[in-house]
């Protein structure tokens, strides 16, 4: 194994290959506050690439509850438990990452669903944690909570599947960091399946090969967001490049709100993959469950996002999500607009901080009707 | 007096390793020995194959390269062959409780291989796969490809019977069955197919040529040539494998070759596998 520096546990760990970042990054923030489960993204991503033979089961894209909603089943917490209690100290990691916990023989440690674990996408689905004691019908601030958590691939800059390939099928693209697996080389051992920590490479039983998320390459390198940014009618997602910390640039939307502002923070970033999908966390869940989700800046990020009302840099950014199918590289607050531009500089978006209000009187002379009042 | 000569007898036929050819079992053999025929058998049921010789090749497990296997498996593999000067046929015996010819998610399947050098040379490749500069060629046999061309359809519902699919984007009504288009649809959600990858069925035979120079090297071989039949026996598998004879090594010469078998149950795929190394290739005379 090689040593390499990963940023997002704060220190060098062992990995199967040496460090080799792509020129840039794909990278992607859902704010996990304003997704409503509607599985839009689930269908628009099902729709554009997994409806073939053997494909039934594939959702590269999917939304589950949490904490009781897993696809598929259990994907975290088996690994979680098999990794053990691992600790962090001021911002760094202390404890071992799958590569380091790797058992004699394997690359990395992880397991290996079998069709069973696949046969209820929803499962867990609005289950809460917390219990409604004595079959109470409401009494607020709230006794449980859930929360939707949306995932894709990461393309991770440590992969998991990628490392543990014997036949080096799967690769990284050194122009985008995209993690794509060679339909061409695959012979579907399915190791890239047990070492994923997300669990987001498939085995088609039909083609005897594994696929997995293409970040809708064909779309991104046209400069436009994939198909589940674009369909999501909650507009959580944005879809960008990520920089190292070091080379961050605050006119970057996602390393603003990676980097600069922290509020968006990596799944599992214990695991030791570097994953490039980053999650502005749930505002209402306590925080220890949102520390072994996304790391030990949960509170913080909560905090920053909460003043994001007041925040106008924040408000104004937060406000591109969603606006446009455009890749928004670069971002500029002017007063009360928000202005996205595109790889070229060209502007593709403008965005107001607070939208308009037109308020209508009850009744409709000209119709001789009363309105409805929809807000 | 009758009771030493008795004993005489025994002893010469345990010596002359044909101690149980009166009882129609093969005699054994310290090496692969490929008997001389008109013909090489295709099927594991040919008659033929009571009169080759068996070695029994003991199995080591692939810990060598990660991913390793790291508990034993299969035990030993039974070799048979039948050369007819120009083709031959192998025919690989193992016990194995259970059947596994379904590659589903998290389940993989029955296999086996034989493996020569590509060029016949004293220095011979190392018997994992080869290494750089000195490849080897591998025949595949694969139980869920067998079960393919015995007649398994190629349905979603082949594998899980209860299985029940709304629509495919192929099977609209726009698309008439077999057109360009609706070939073209089809290819457009299984690109491992549309690609051409030989792992992608639906398939004709159940092996497959490959050519390796090293773990991790594993590619399709230049031809085709090769043919295989498996049969599920009651506890185990019966496959033959047949191909040109080894390069270099024509009637009455000497090669070497090497085997493995995956146990579908025991999750091994790929470099999981239990293997031999080199056993000496005897090829008959020409009669």
């Amino acid at each position: 194994m090689a040593r390499v520096y990963n940023w997002q546990i704060g220190r060098d760990m062992s990995y199967w290959y040496p460090e080799s970042r792509p020129k840039r990054q794909f990278a992607a923030i859902f704010d996990t506050n304003k997704c409503i489960a509607c599985q839009t993204c689930t269908l628009a991503c099902k729709t554009t690439w997994t409806s073939g033979k053997g494909q039934e089961f594939m959702l590269w894209n999917n939304v589950e509850t949490k904490p009781y909603g897993f696809y598929p089943v259990g994907w975290d917490v088996k690994l979680l438990g098999e990794l053990g209690p691992q600790t962090w100290t001021q911002g760094a990691y202390d404890g071992r990452t799958i590569f380091e916990a790797a058992r004699p023989g394997e690359r990395a440690l992880g397991w290996l669903p079998t069709d069973i674990d696949y046969a209820n996408p929803n499962l867990g689905e609005d289950d809460c944690l917390g219990q409604v004691d004595g079959g109470a019908m409401f009494s607020l601030p709230h006794m449980s909570w859930f929360f939707y958590l949306a995932r894709i691939c990461n393309h991770c800059t440590y992969p998991a599947c990628l490392a543990s390939c014997p036949r080096a099928s799967i690769y990284k693209r050194p122009e985008d960091g995209i993690v794509l697996l060679d339909q061409s080389r695959c012979r579907g051992y399915q190791e890239c399946v047990k070492a994923c920590p997300y669990k987001k490479v498939y085995y088609n039983a039909m083609t005897g090969t594994s696929e997995k998320c293409i970040a809708c390459f064909p779309k991104f390198e046209m400069g436009l967001q994939p198909q589940c940014f674009v369909n999501c009618i909650g507009k959580i997602r944005l879809a960008g490049y990520v920089s190292t910390p070091d080379a961050a640039r605050p006119e970057n939307p996602i390393d603003y709100l990676v980097h600069v502002r922290k509020i968006a923070l990596p799944l599992f970033p214990q695991f030791g993959l570097e994953p490039n999908v980053y999650y502005i966390p749930p505002v209402h869940v306590p925080a220890p469950f949102l520390r072994q989700l996304f790391g030990p800046g949960v509170v913080e990020a909560i905090a920053a996002y909460r003043n994001a009302a007041t925040d106008l840099d924040l408000s104004g950014l937060l406000g591109l999500f969603g606006s446009t199918e455009q890749v928004v590289t670069s971002w500029r607050r002017e007063g009360e607009v928000t202005i996205g531009r595109n790889d070229r500089g060209v502007e593709v978006v403008r965005t107001p901080l607070r939208e308009p209000v037109h308020i209508r009187a009850a009744f409709d002379p000209e119709y001789a009707v009363a309105r409805t009042n929809c807000p | 007096m009758s009771r030493r000569i008795l004993a005489a007898v025994l002893v010469a036929l345990a010596a002359s390793g044909c101690g149980m050819c009166g009882r129609g079992v093969p005699p054994a053999s310290p090496d692969v020995v490929a008997v001389m025929r008109a013909s090489v058998p295709a099927d594991p049921n040919d008659p033929a194959w009571a009169g080759a010789p068996v070695h029994t090749a003991s199995l080591l497990l692939q810990d060598l390269v990660e991913p390793r296997l790291m508990t034993p498996s299969t035990a030993a593999v039974r070799v048979r062959a039948i050369t007819d000067g120009t083709r031959v046929a192998f025919r690989l015996d193992w016990d194995d409780l259970t059947a596994d010819d379904r590659p589903t998610a998290g389940h993989f399947v029955d296999a086996c291989a034989i493996q020569v050098p590509i060029e016949s040379a004293a220095d011979l490749p190392a018997p994992q796969m080869g290494e750089l500069e000195k490849s080897v060629e591998i025949t595949y046999w694969r139980a869920s490809w067998q079960a393919m061309v015995d007649g398994r359809g190629d349905a979603i519902t082949d594998l899980f019977p209860n299985a029940t699919v709304d629509h495919y984007p192929f099977d609209a009504a726009s698309l008439p069955p077999g057109t360009a288009e609706q070939q073209a649809m089809a290819s457009r959600y299984a690109p491992a197919r549309a690609l051409g990858n030989p792992m992608a069925g639906p398939r004709s035979s159940p092996v497959q040529n490959l050519v390796a120079h090293g773990p991790g090297t594993l590619e399709p071989g230049p031809s085709t040539d090769s043919s295989g039949h498996g049969r599920r026996l009651a506890d185990g598998w019966a496959v033959v494998i047949a191909r040109r004879l080894p390069a270099g090594v024509g009637p009455g010469g000497r090669g070497q070759i090497a085997f493995a078998v995956w146990e579908g149950s025991h999750d091994e795929a790929g470099a999981r596998k239990m293997r031999t190394g080199w056993v000496t290739l005897v090829v008959e005379a020409a009669r």
